[in-house]
Parts: structure tokens; sequence; C-alpha cells
């Protein structure tokens, strides 16, 4: 083919810039630390760089939840191991009044420990952690458990505790069974990347969130009993502050009976379950956010990971490569001048 | 047969004059190595003979010779088929190198590998929704989510005003420079094309006239995909002139617009009253619709009005819509992003549904259907931090089931329609939405990436071939100097013979005895 004498310089030019294009690649990788840097670099790579970026903000979302989660339920158990310490006191009380030697003036002084001792009970079933209700369900603003002031019993979110009638299936009644079952399943939740879902209704999926809270009427008790004492029977409170009181005025009553104190004392033992119960029920739920926790950890750990494999450059290879570019630039350079001026001319004489 | 005494000297004369012309062809060549567009040039020599029909007695041996040598014009060397071809590769080049700027313009507004956009504030958006879904009736966080809100509403409306700025400046640059450059370049072409008439018809081959319109319409093909058509006419015996015409050439849909016939011309104009951008043709030559703008199908022109009406999947195509991903295509992406970010938001606001009151979080700061250049958070948010309802309807102050909601709508699917409400343009979250989009922007890059390298090595082998057999190669004009040189000494040694001869015949002949 004819070469013609322009055809020499503009193909030194092209060559001369494509080769300084690549050696401004390179260092600019090397400079940056980034494989991509923008989207077209690497289509593919980016939109899985985009989809890390956006998981790993998820995954510090559910561990703040988990964080948050984890404190109301520290709080939550300390306030029922304070419970249970009021409850085993009041044992310890109602056993020492229930001794014999007991004069009726020493009686009466039992009784009012044991009411002061239903006064902690309530404070501590109303505890406030940062602001918030911790054993009222939703009801986070207000106090979950209340006396009424006509009855002087417990209510717990506007129901009177004493009322609630758990063999009452029919939905429409307001004390029967479906109103225990909306009360203990009103927990709070939070979305801790369990997939959170809704129904058709807008109603939670509650195995896509995670319940985080225990209910008070899950501890105190609900509904009354019959029992039979010296052949009456006598209809006692299954929660704990109103079966407590009805202990005290046992004790207080001018003609005290040692077998319905009796009665009343074993009744006292079985309603104590609710307490026992909800502090197995938080150190489950602690356990399993432990579990959860560890999860995201090593999570977070995999995403970064990934995210540098396709975020960031090879260092290595970068720096290889840079040299290489610039070598290849400097050895075009420098052909360049014996390129571009011979020509029979030179050798004209 | 007798021989002319001096016609031996008109033979040398033509000679040295032929070795003139040579030498000074070749100077001029060398003068022009380094000019562009400039085709090298060679003489036409040609050996005279001598007729005998002419003469008064028959020519009866083939004794004479002929009469020497004579320039019978200086040619270019020129492959016209490699200039159809590189024209044709032109037009895909210019039309590659606009769209090429266009994109990147686009993606620098959406890009955020190396940035912060809205994708970091949507997982912002969410962060703070799920901090109240944490405490639903804690207000500072409620602020914080007001604040997550009005950032993201920026956002967009600056996405949207930029990309309208790319729109402006693309319309800008077509306008003043190309619509322009192409209307100056086919009225020189006019005007070369009548003085290379002129001088054709006075019998001279107007060399570097011929070169300054084969340049021109270089450039023309950058802009526009054009057919050069030459047809021959004959003036008179002796003489036939070229007729060249230029037209804009749609091969889709097999028409030809005349841009030049000869002498005359057309003109385009950019009309940008309503959606689109539209080109106008005024003619000169003969009749023809006056809208062309479907006919561009390659060439810078054609870039540009893809990157300005481009609407991509939201075209028309039956009333002739552009189907090109361009900034109209991005604009109402956006536009689609941020309606439906609003809807979905302001239906899960209204919780109260047994009532005809909206409790809308969003909304067009000018009223109306919300795009991405109005979209605001709604007077009722912005005068009150609480119009975010975190609760259900009816349930207790600690409820937080409706930020759950709002949560479950940014990392659930949702599905994104047209302006219509009929055509589902996309399945998937708000991120990957916006992720699909800006994907759909850089595959479009790197495809023109690639086809702009493909036709730039097509252009530059071109480009060779062309130059290899036009172009001024100094070694070979170097040797040729050398040879006509020669070749002069030679005429000039032969001019001194047949003087010396002559000088023998005249003074030296007959002069026995003297």
């Amino acid at each position: 083919m004819r070469i013609a004498s322009n055809m020499v310089t503009q193909k030194y030019n092209r060559q001369l810039t494509s080769l300084e294009s690549d050696l401004n690649d390179s260092t600019t990788k090397v400079s940056s630390g980034k494989a991509i840097t923008n989207f077209s670099d690497n289509t593919s790579a980016a939109v899985k760089a985009y989809k890390i970026r956006s998981d790993l903000n998820k995954v510090d979302s559910y561990q703040a939840n988990i964080s948050h989660a984890d404190t109301s339920l520290t709080d939550s158990e300390s306030a029922l191991n304070n419970m249970e310490d009021v409850y085993q006191y009041a044992m310890e009380k109602i056993v020492e009044g229930q001794n014999a030697t007991q004069s009726s003036e020493e009686r009466d002084i039992i009784a009012t420990e044991l009411r002061s001792l239903q006064d902690e009970l309530l404070k501590t079933l109303n505890t406030n952690a940062s602001g918030t209700y911790l054993f009222g369900g939703t009801n986070s603003e207000t106090e979950p458990f209340t006396i009424d002031s006509t009855t002087g019993k417990l209510t717990y979110n506007g129901y009177v505790l004493d009322d609630l009638d758990p063999t009452d299936l029919d939905p429409t009644h307001t004390n029967g069974k479906a109103a225990i079952d909306s009360l203990s399943a009103d927990s709070r939740y939070l979305d801790i990347g369990l997939n959170i879902q809704f129904d058709s209704f807008n109603s939670l999926v509650k195995s896509s969130a995670f319940a985080y809270t225990i209910q008070g009427i899950d501890i105190a008790g609900y509904g009354t009993s019959t029992v039979n004492v010296d052949g009456t029977d006598l209809t006692v409170s299954n929660n704990l502050y109103d079966l407590l009181g009805q202990i005290a005025t046992a004790f207080e009553s001018d003609d005290y009976s040692y077998n319905e104190v009796d009665t009343l004392y074993s009744q006292f033992q079985e309603s104590s379950g609710g307490i026992t119960q909800s502090i197995t029920n938080v150190g489950s739920k602690q356990n399993y956010l432990d579990f959860m926790t560890d999860r995201y950890e090593t999570q977070e750990l995999n995403l970064e990971d990934k995210q540098s494999e396709i975020e960031d450059v090879d260092m290595g290879d970068a720096v290889i490569q840079y040299k290489t570019d610039e070598v290849a630039y400097n050895a075009a350079l420098q052909l360049g001048a014996s390129v571009i001026q011979t020509s029979i001319f030179d050798y004209m004489s | 047969m007798p021989i002319p005494t001096f016609s031996a000297f008109q033979t040398a004369s033509r000679a040295l004059s032929a070795s003139q012309t040579l030498l000074s062809v070749t100077g001029n060549n060398i003068a022009n190595v380094n000019t562009e567009g400039y085709t090298r040039q060679r003489v036409d020599l040609t050996s005279l003979s001598l007729t005998s029909t002419n003469q008064k007695f028959a020519n009866t041996n083939n004794t004479s010779s002929s009469e020497g040598v004579q320039a019978t014009g200086v040619s270019q060397i020129r492959d016209t088929f490699l200039d159809a071809r590189y024209r044709t590769e032109n037009s895909d080049n210019g039309m590659c190198t606009t769209l090429s700027s266009g994109l990147s313009d686009l993606e620098s507004i959406v890009d955020e590998i190396d940035s912060d956009g809205l994708q970091t504030q949507l997982s912002d958006f969410a962060d703070k929704l799920q901090s109240l879904s944490e405490t639903p009736t804690d207000e500072d966080i409620a602020l914080t989510v007001k604040t997550s809100a009005q950032s993201l509403t920026s956002i967009l409306n600056s996405y949207s005003q930029q990309v309208t700025e790319v729109r402006d400046q693309a319309i800008y640059d077509l306008d003043k420079a190309v619509v322009s450059d192409f209307n100056s370049t086919v009225e020189s072409i006019a005007n070369l094309n009548t003085q290379i008439k002129e001088e054709e018809i006075n019998g001279s081959t107007p060399n570097e006239l011929l070169d300054k319109r084969n340049t021109l319409i270089d450039e023309l093909s950058n802009i526009a995909k054009i057919k050069v058509t030459t047809s021959p006419e004959k003036i008179s015996d002796n003489i036939s002139v070229e007729n060249l015409s230029i037209s804009l050439y749609d091969e889709s849909k097999g028409v030809n617009i005349s841009l030049v016939e000869n002498g005359q011309f057309s003109m385009i104009s950019l009309n940008t009253e309503g959606d689109t951008a539209k080109i106008e043709l005024t003619s000169a030559i003969d009749d023809h619709d006056t809208d062309i703008t479907d006919h561009f199908t390659s060439g810078s022109i054609k870039g540009y009005l893809d990157i300005i009406n481009g609407e991509g999947s939201y075209a028309d195509i039956s009333s002739g819509g552009n189907d090109y991903r361009g900034t109209l295509y991005y604009q109402n992406a956006l536009d689609t992003f941020a309606s439906t970010f609003a809807n979905t938001f302001n239906k899960l606001n209204d919780t109260n549904t047994t009532d005809t009151l909206d409790a809308p979080l969003f909304a067009s700061s000018v009223g109306g259907v919300i795009t991405a250049a109005n979209l605001t958070i709604s007077t009722d948010w912005q005068d009150n931090t609480n119009a975010i309802n975190a609760k259900a309807y009816n349930a207790s102050d600690g409820d937080n089931t409706n930020v759950l909601l709002m949560i479950d709508a940014l990392e659930g699917d949702t599905s994104f329609y047209q302006e219509d409400g009929s055509t589902l343009m996309f399945t998937g979250t708000f991120s990957d939405y916006m992720t699909g989009v800006v994907a759909e922007l850089a595959s479009d890059i790197t495809l023109n990436e690639d086809y702009q390298d493909t036709s730039d090595t097509v252009l530059t082998s071109l480009s060779d071939s062309r130059n290899s057999v036009s172009g001024v190669s100094l070694d070979e004009e170097g040797v040729n100097l050398l040879a006509y040189q020669k070749s002069y000494n030679a005429a000039a040694r032969y001019m001194t013979v047949l003087d010396e001869i002559m000088d023998k015949l005249i003074n030296e002949t007959g002069v026995v005895g003297r």
C-alpha cells in the first residue's frame, strides 16, 4: 500500500492519543483505588454494587431495631425480676401472718404491709422506660394498669381483669375470649429483616416482624375462680393484685379464718405463673435477638467483602497496568522524533 | 518526405516546457503536502502525432517521427468510490459522537457510583422510618423523617431540572452550530458548483476548487446522511461538464430530498415550538414537505434529534414518536417515579378510609399532576410534623402499624405505570426502579461506545485508503523531482545538439576550400 506523508503523522498522533488515554485511565484507577468511576464502566458490576449498598443500609437499620428491642427487653426483664422479688416477699409475709401465734394487731400490720406490696406491684406493672410504658402493648403512652374508682379492682387497658371470662366464646361479648386474645396479641412490632408483609386488609403478618413487648395481661392474670372454703363457695381473683388485696382483707377481717387465708394462699401460689412465664419469654426473645445479631454481623462482613471485590481495584494489578502503560507511552514518545522527520529530502545533497 | 528544418526545435522546446510543467506541478504537490483535503496532481502528457491527411503528398514510408510531447492537463488522482464509502461511515461517526456526548451528560446527572444521589437518599428515608417505628410518638424522630423526605424531593427536582438543561443545551447546539453549519456548507457547495462548471466550460481543470468542494461535502456528510450524484452534461463536441447534486438520503423510506442541485440549494431550520423539535426545509429546488425531521437517519443532526426528542418506551410510535432513549424518556421515567412514590405514600397516610378527607404527605408545588420537577412535601406536612400517621386508624398511640406499612412499601415491590395508568412500565422496589433507569442509560452508553470504536476504526482505515490514493508522498515527489530535473537537462542537451547541427549546417556546410 502506498504510504502518503501525512498518513504517517496522523497514525502516530492517533496512537499517541490512544496511549495517553490508557495511561490516564490507569492513573485514575491507582490514585482513586476504585475499579469503576462511572456506571457505564461496567454496567453489571455497578448494578450489583448498588444492590449491595442498599443491602448494607438495610442491615444497619435492622441492627438498630434489634438494639432498640433488646434494650426494651432488658428493661422488661428487670421490672419482671422486681415483681418476682415482691411476690417472694409477699409469700413470706403471708406465711408469717398465718402463724397461729399472731395477734389481731400483728395481722393488721401484715395486712398493711401486703397492701403496700400491692402498690409496689402496681407501680412495677406500670414501668415506664424512656417515656414508654413497657407492659401496655401498643398502649405505650398512658398507664396500662389502673384501679377502678368504684370497685377498687385492677383494670388493664380499660378492661376490669376480674370481669374477663375465657370460657365466653361469643365474639360479640366485650369481656369474652375474643377480648382476652386480642389484648394478649397486642404487641409492639419491629422490622428486623424477616421480610415484613401485610395481608390484603393491611394487617401485619405476625411472623414477618418481631414482637418485642410482653403484655401486662399475660403477667398479671385475669378472670376469677371459685373455691370452696369450709363448705362455702368463694370467688377469688386470678390476678396477683386483686388476690393480694383479698388476702390482706382476710387478715384484717374480724373473723379471721385460717382456712380462708390458706385457700387464698394456694391460689396466690398458682397465680405467680404469669411472672415466671414472662421472664422465660423475655429470655427466649433475647436469645433470638442474639442469634439475629450474630447473623447480621456475619452478613455485614460478607456484604462488605463483596462490595470491596466489586468496587475496589486490586492495587497490585492496577500498579502493574499503570507501569506498563507508562512504558508504552514513553516508548511511543521517543519514537516520534525519528518517525516524522525522515524522507528522501534528508538524503538529497 | 522532406523534414521541416526547424520542427526539431519545436520538439525540443516542447520537451523543455513539458519538463518545466512537470517540475512546477511536483513543486505544487510538495508545497501542499500538509494541506488538508489536497489531492495530488499529475500532469497528463501526450505524445503529438503527425497526421498525413493534410499533406500534399502521401506518406510512403513511416520514417517520420512524432512532434514531441505536450502537457494536456493537470489532473487529480482521486477514488470517488472511496469517497462515497468514507462519507457513509462519516455520518454514522457523527451520530455516535453526538449521542456519546449527550448520553454522558445524562449519566453524570444520575450516576451515584462516585457520589451520593437519589438511591442514598431513599436508603436514608427508609432508615428514618425504621427509627420512627421504634418510637412512633417521638416528635423529634418524626421531624427527621420529614427532613429526609424534603431532601428526597429536592434531589428529584434537581435531577429533573438538570435533564431539562441537557435537553436545552442540545437544542442550542443543534440550532446555533449544526443547522448554521449545514446551511452555510450547502450554500458554499452550490456556489462552488457554479464556479467549477464555469471553469470547466472555459476548458480548465479547477483542481483546487474540486478539493475545496470535496472537503465541504465530507463535512456535510458528518452532519447528515447524504447521497452525491454526478451526471455529465455535454456542452459541445469536446467539452463535457459535470452536474453535481446532493440529496438527503432516507433509505428506510426510499426518499431523496434534494439539498443541492448545481447552483441551487435548500436551507433547513429548527422549529422548537411544541413538545418535540422539528427540522424544516425551505427548498429552492423542488416541492417537498416542510417537516423533514423523520428523514434524518444518520449524522450529527440525527444524534441531536434522538437526544432531544427521544421518548424511549413512552413514545407513541403510531404518531411518529422517537423511541430512542433520549432526554424526554429520562424525564418521563423520573416523573413516573415521583408520581408513584407520592401516590403510594399519600394513600398509606390516609389511614381513615371511612371519610372523604385525604391526608397527603407529598404534593405538587404548582398544583395538578405530580412530576419530578414539582414534587414537594404537602403543606399539611410542612406546617405540622405530626401529619405523618404512624399508627393505624383508631389504634392506641403506641401503635406503629402504619410506619411498618410504609417500610414495607419501600422494601417490597411496587408497580409503576405510565401517566395514563394503563401501561405497566416496571414492577420492583423503588430502588430497583432507579437502578434500572441508570442501568439502561449505562448500557446505551456502552453500546454507543462500542459502535463508535468500530466506526472510528473503519473511518480511519478508509481515510488511510483515501490518503494512500490521493495523498502526497514526499519520497515519491523527491524522486520525481530528480527525474524531471534530469529530463529537463536531457531536453536542454538535445536543444544544444540541434543548435550545433544547425550551426554546422549553416556555417560549415558548403564552404569547401574557403
